[in-house]
């Protein structure tokens, strides 16, 4: 016989009973369906956390009090260790590090900026010196951002996100007009572009202060945070230990210490996101894995219920010429379809299901290509591994015995 | 070409039961030639689907020799007997056996498909032979849309259609009325006029006539082998 008949005689017994056929490969398919859809949401994640989030490519980083902490004995022990971040640490970084460019300093804040009887809350706010000034280098939509000089006076000016603008003001032009901060009238020099959200998180709900003006209020006793911006994008690695050392060299600590300050860079963060969410990735795979062990051990029983069943038709197809490998190969083709077709309707599902999470929530979702190949060739060997013994099973039977069922 | 299509040479079928043995054959030989047509007859159990299921090849003799057109079928191999019943060998059973969901097209095709011959080709072959047995009208309907008389005649051109040395029918009027019964037997004369080699089982004497030879068994031993002359 020719695969092609082979395939065809398998196909139409598939097509023949519909039913049977569906609820066969369902179980594959919720499987492959969970699994797809996981990929494609964490893929999706990725590619969004290291484009906007991390900013990866980008050649800044940043040294804060704490660094990415990811356990709660971590946390613990930071809160121990870790010393502050003071403008003699960016002085030094400035004077010693040869990789490094520009050394910015800035702090975070929330507020509730005022404008006459308006007001609104949990903006966040940003002072900078003139260097993380540069190193942002806002995209300013209206008017301007800040001079060199308004920034070292420690003047009261500020510039606005979209969003805050857009709420204090409405329709009015805001340039020129003063926005209260802690009792104190801040003039607003410009409005920054709109940059939507990430995950859901505005981009545009910021107030930015020169740090200067920022000090006066406050004073410069608090830990401060440093944007480092290397001179070279490739030589990231190396500006990072610059100012590790030149920190560890201030700080005295002996070589087998810990850093007791935190250093955050777009690989440091997309790793510490790789590693979550390949904890996620193996708790999807190993629901896969029991669902594919499931499903093709539900599928080994269908085929060898299907085997019983058409033990006459086996004997028919012997006795007109069928070889015990033509038999064997009508039934794991079957098998191997039902297998693969539930691979493919669990891609599809599981495709599905991310674009409509996609469509409907802030969420990213990816669809790689490689996923799909994947799961019909995983699920193919499933179709083998699990369609082997019926099928050998049907092509052992013994022709006469078979043709002889319905005798008794 | 050699005019002796089967050579039986004392035959044993042997059953193990554990304690005991059952020879379902005892030492069976018998000749069959080109165009003959053989009626096998006997009371039940005499051995007669067994001695049919070793000349169609669907089963080996446990001692013996068979030569079916010359080729010793006592020492082939699975795929080697898969090939005799495919070209060499057309069944007819008293059960039909037809793949019920197929249409009678598509159960004519079946040992074409199996010998690996193309689509086109075999679907021209299939209608030929539906033709030959009067069913070119009913070539997509499926078993269940046919009479019984039909159905096996669905079965004789699914036989016939690879072009066989040997027609073997083991009762096939067994599940018909008499009506029918003659319509097939009728078909059975006819197709011998035309070259066919048959051998058929039965239990009604009045099959048996249509037969040129009759052959007898008992207790798995030939009885007695009488006809127009065919035994040389
Ligand atoms: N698989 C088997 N195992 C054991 N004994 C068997 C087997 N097949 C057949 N026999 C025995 O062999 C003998 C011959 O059986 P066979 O089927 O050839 O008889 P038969 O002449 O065709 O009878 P019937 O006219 O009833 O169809 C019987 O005694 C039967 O019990
Ligand atoms: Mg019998």
């Amino acid at each position: 016989m020719k695969r092609s008949d082979g395939l065809r005689v398998a196909a139409a017994s598939l097509i023949e009973n519909p039913l049977r056929t569906f609820l066969t490969l369902l179980g594959i398919a919720m499987g492959v369906t969970a699994v797809i859809f996981v990929v494609s949401m964490i893929e999706g994640l990725n590619r969004y956390m290291g484009e906007k989030v991390a900013k990866v490519g980008s050649s800044s980083f940043t040294v804060q009090k704490y660094g990415i902490l990811t356990s709660h004995t971590e946390y613990a022990e930071a809160r121990r260790r870790n010393r502050g971040i003071r403008h003699e640490d960016a002085e030094a970084i400035r004077r010693f590090a040869s990789d490094v460019e520009r050394v910015g300093i800035q702090r975070g804040w929330g507020v509730s900026p005022k404008y006459g009887s308006r007001s609104v809350s949990d903006v966040q706010m940003l002072a900078q010196d003139y260097d993380a000034y540069l190193i942002e280098s806002p995209d300013i939509a209206q008017g301007r951002g800040f001079s060199q000089g308004e920034v070292q006076r420690g003047a009261l000016v500020c510039y606005l996100g979209w969003e805050v603008a857009d709420k204090l003001f409405e329709n009015r032009d805001p340039v020129g007009r003063k926005v209260r901060l802690w009792g104190r009238g801040f003039v607003v020099n410009g409005v920054a572009k709109k940059q939507g959200s990430i995950l859901g998180h505005s981009q545009d709900n910021f107030v930015s202060i020169p740090l200067g003006a920022f000090e006066k209020i406050f004073g410069s006793r608090r830990s401060i945070n440093l944007i480092v911006k290397a001179k070279d994008p490739l030589r990231m690695e190396e500006a990072v230990d610059e100012v590790r050392m030149v920190l560890r060299a201030r700080r005295h600590l002996r070589w087998d210490e810990e850093d007791n300050f935190g250093v955050i860079t777009p690989d440091s963060l997309m790793s510490f996101w790789r590693k979550l969410t390949q904890m996620i990735f193996s708790v999807a795979l190993f629901v896969v894995g029991i669902s594919l062990v499931v499903g093709g051990i539900v599928i080994m029983n269908i085929m060898l219920l299907t085997v019983v069943e058409r033990t006459r038709e086996i004997g028919v197809r012997k006795a007109i010429g069928a070889r015990q490998k033509d038999i064997r190969f009508q039934f794991l083709a079957e098998s191997v379809m039902l297998c693969a077709a539930g691979g493919v309707v669990g891609v599809g599902l599981g495709w599905l299901l991310a674009y409509l999470v996609r469509t409907i929530t802030p969420l990213p979702a990816a669809f790689p290509l490689w996923a799909p190949i994947l799961a019909v060739v995983v699920t193919s060997a499933v179709g083998i591994f699990f369609g082997l013994y019926p099928a050998r099973t049907a092509a052992d039977l013994n022709p006469i015995e078979a043709l002889g069922r319905e005798a008794c | 070409m050699n005019d002796i299509l089967l050579d039986l040479k004392d035959i044993w079928k042997t059953y193990d039961l554990g304690a005991t043995s059952v020879h379902a054959l005892g030492g069976v030989s018998f000749e069959a030639r080109r165009n003959e047509y053989i009626a096998i007859v006997g009371p039940s159990g005499s051995g007669k689907s067994t001695l049919m299921n070793l000349i169609g090849c669907l089963d080996t003799p446990t001692k013996g020799r068979y030569l079916l057109n010359g080729r010793p079928v006592s020492e082939m191999d699975d795929n080697e007997l898969a090939r005799a019943r495919n070209e060499e060998i057309g069944f007819v059973f008293q059960t039909f056996n037809l793949l019920a969901r197929q249409t009678a097209q598509r159960n004519v095709e079946l040992p074409l498909v199996y010998s690996g011959m193309p689509r086109s080709e075999r679907v021209e072959r299939a209608t030929e032979a539906l033709e030959a047995v009067g069913l070119g009208d009913r070539r997509h309907h499926r078993p269940n849309e046919l009479s019984g008389g039909q159905r096996q005649r669905v079965a004789i051109a699914r036989a016939l259609v690879t072009r066989p040395s040997l027609l073997l029918a083991d009762e096939p009027t067994g599940n018909l009325d008499t009506e029918m019964g003659r319509e097939i037997l009728s078909l059975f004369d006819r197709l011998h006029e035309q070259g066919n080699t048959i051998i058929l089982v039965t239990h009604n004497p009045d099959v048996a006539k249509h037969a040129r030879r009759v052959v007898s068994l008992l207790d798995g031993r030939i009885e007695s082998d009488t006809g127009n002359g065919a035994r040389r």
